[in-house]
């Protein structure tokens, strides 16, 4: 059983060799068609890393009028900080936004040009975990109403926006996978197809000689298995370029919203996934053409 | 060892390849089949190899009935009949040797066995030094001795052999008959399909004519 294995695995590796550049061809189109889906679930995974990030700084803004002083500030910030559904505030006055200001948005030059802070009191207020969306939507309606308040400020919605976004994204990515899948199993497919009829006498020799049909079959379903394997890693291989390429410009987000985004080009993770997923992929092509085929071949 | 009893083959055209056949061939024997081409001595070897089964009748090869082997058996009720074709039947891409050792393949044999078993096969029909070529590099005589150690390589019990000298001269014909002979000598079960009539006379076997898918003479 094992030599046959062996033999089975020879003739495969024989196969892909014998005509190097159309192999090369092939492996290069199930790359290709393994990369794309992978490229797309790696930079979602990205994206939706950076919108959980976001979702958890649930922070309600409000900007105070110019003629509330801080000392009245810090007052209604701890009366806030009462109200039911606000687990904590913080007070940041004019002065903290503009040294804040001076520090990100590298107009310090310019602010120094003005002579009075143009930056209002504002507070922060963190609503407590269990505040539902609704429950920080009436919070904002009820703190607008403060007569101290001239703007009240939730960024969820974008964070939301954002997320059905990437839903609808992912859920592109996963059709794509999937008929991109079922592109590589087809490919595969007819290529063993053309390598049965290329040993349409081999194989009618060797049932003539007794061979079983897993005899005949199993250098079929190596060379699927091959195709699919190689196919994936070179696959991997462009992915990982792909990532590296983008690497730079992510940097640069990064830096604009003072955040980490761990990408990883060479990930094994994803090496660890593409590799039996290519080779699977490959057999099922395989079975599924040398289960038509192999039967009508008899020997004369 | 191989018994035919009232077997007859029709094809899906209606046309008959055997009809009613009876005979009884003993373990060991060798025996010839003749007759015009379509007479039926093609279908009665396939028939031995279950290259197709029988429409009536019951067949019986090494006490198996052909009729009810299922298809899974079939490779394996193959190996035990040597086959040997006209046309050589060998890979023309594959050297001597690997020609040889396909049936060792077949049964997983280890290639350390199967070196010395093809060496020993390819011996007796004397070709081993040959075992590299390709077959096309060689004569009509050496390709149907590569296809005779194929055949044997693996001792199958059965060697059946369809018009095996069609297309050599009287002096290769009487070698390759001289091969079979010797594996009947150590007691290979041997049938021969063969028109050349003046070859067979000399060998004084049973000579079995068939006529119209029926048996003419015995």
């Amino acid at each position: 059983m094992f030599e046959q294995h062996k033999r089975a695995i020879r003739i495969a590796l024989g196969d892909l060799f014998q005509r190097p550049l159309a192999s090369l061809m092939t492996v290069l189109v199930l790359a290709i068609a393994l990369a794309l889906p992978a490229t797309l679930l790696a930079l979602l995974n990205l994206g939706e890393q950076l919108t959980s990030e976001w979702s958890h700084e649930r922070t309600v803004t409000m900007f105070l009028k110019a003629d509330v002083d801080a000392e009245a500030a810090l007052l209604l910030s701890a009366t806030i900080e009462e109200i039911e559904g606000v687990d904590s505030t913080e007070l940041r006055t004019s002065a903290d936004a503009l040294a804040e200001f001076r520090l990100y948005s590298g107009f310090g030059d310019a602010l120094d040009a003005l002579d009075e802070n143009p930056l209002p009191n504002h507070i922060l207020i963190h609503p407590s975990e269990i505040s539902d969306n609704d429950a920080i939507g009436e919070l904002v309606s009820h703190l607008a109403t403060l007569p101290e308040s001239d703007l009240v400020e939730y960024d969820q919605a974008w964070v939301e926006r954002l997320n059905s976004f990437t839903e609808t994204a992912r859920r592109f990515a996963d059709a794509l996978a999937l008929a991109l899948a079922i592109a590589v199993v087809m490919i595969i497919g007819n290529t063993i197809r053309l390598e049965i009829a290329t040993r349409h006498s081999e194989i009618e020799i060797t049932r003539l000689v007794g061979g079983t049909d897993g005899f005949i079959r199993r250098p079929f379903l190596y060379t699927g298995m091959l195709y699919g394997f190689s196919g994936a890693l070179l696959g991997w291989l462009l992915v990982s370029l792909l990532l590296l390429f983008l690497k730079s410009p992510l940097h640069d987000l990064e830096i604009l919203y003072a955040t980490s985004l761990p990408l990883n080009p060479f990930d094994l993770q994803r090496l660890a996934i593409l590799l039996p997923a290519g080779t699977l992929l490959g057999m099922a092509g395989a079975v599924l053409t040398v289960g038509r085929h192999l039967a009508t071949i008899q020997p004369e | 060892m191989i018994h035919f009893d009232h077997v007859s083959k029709r094809f899906e055209d209606g046309q008959y390849g055997l009809k009613q056949i009876n005979l009884q061939i003993e373990e060991g024997a060798m025996a010839f089949i003749t007759g015009h081409s379509g007479a039926g001595k093609s279908t009665l070897m396939r028939l031995i190899a279950l290259l197709d089964r029988p429409t009536r009748g019951q067949l019986i090869v090494d006490g198996r009935n052909m009729a009810k082997l299922p298809n899974r058996e079939i490779p394996f009720h193959r190996r035990k009949v040597g086959m040997i074709f006209q046309d050589h039947r060998l890979l023309n891409d594959r050297s001597v040797y690997e020609n040889v050792a396909l049936p060792l393949q077949v049964i997983g044999a280890s290639p350390r066995d199967s070196g010395k078993r093809v060496r020993a096969a390819l011996d007796k029909v004397g070709l081993l030094k040959k075992e590299k070529s390709l077959p096309a590099s060689l004569s009509g005589g050496e390709q149907q001795r590569v296809g005779i150690a194929r055949a044997l390589v693996t001792r199958p019990p059965i060697l059946l052999a369809d018009e095996p000298t069609g297309n050599l001269d009287p002096e290769l014909s009487r070698e390759i008959m001289d091969l079979f002979l010797a594996f009947n000598q150590i007691g290979v079960t041997t049938l021969i399909a063969s028109h050349d009539l003046a070859l067979i006379n000399q060998l004084n076997r049973p000579v079995i004519k068939l006529h119209e898918g029926s048996i003419a003479r015995v």
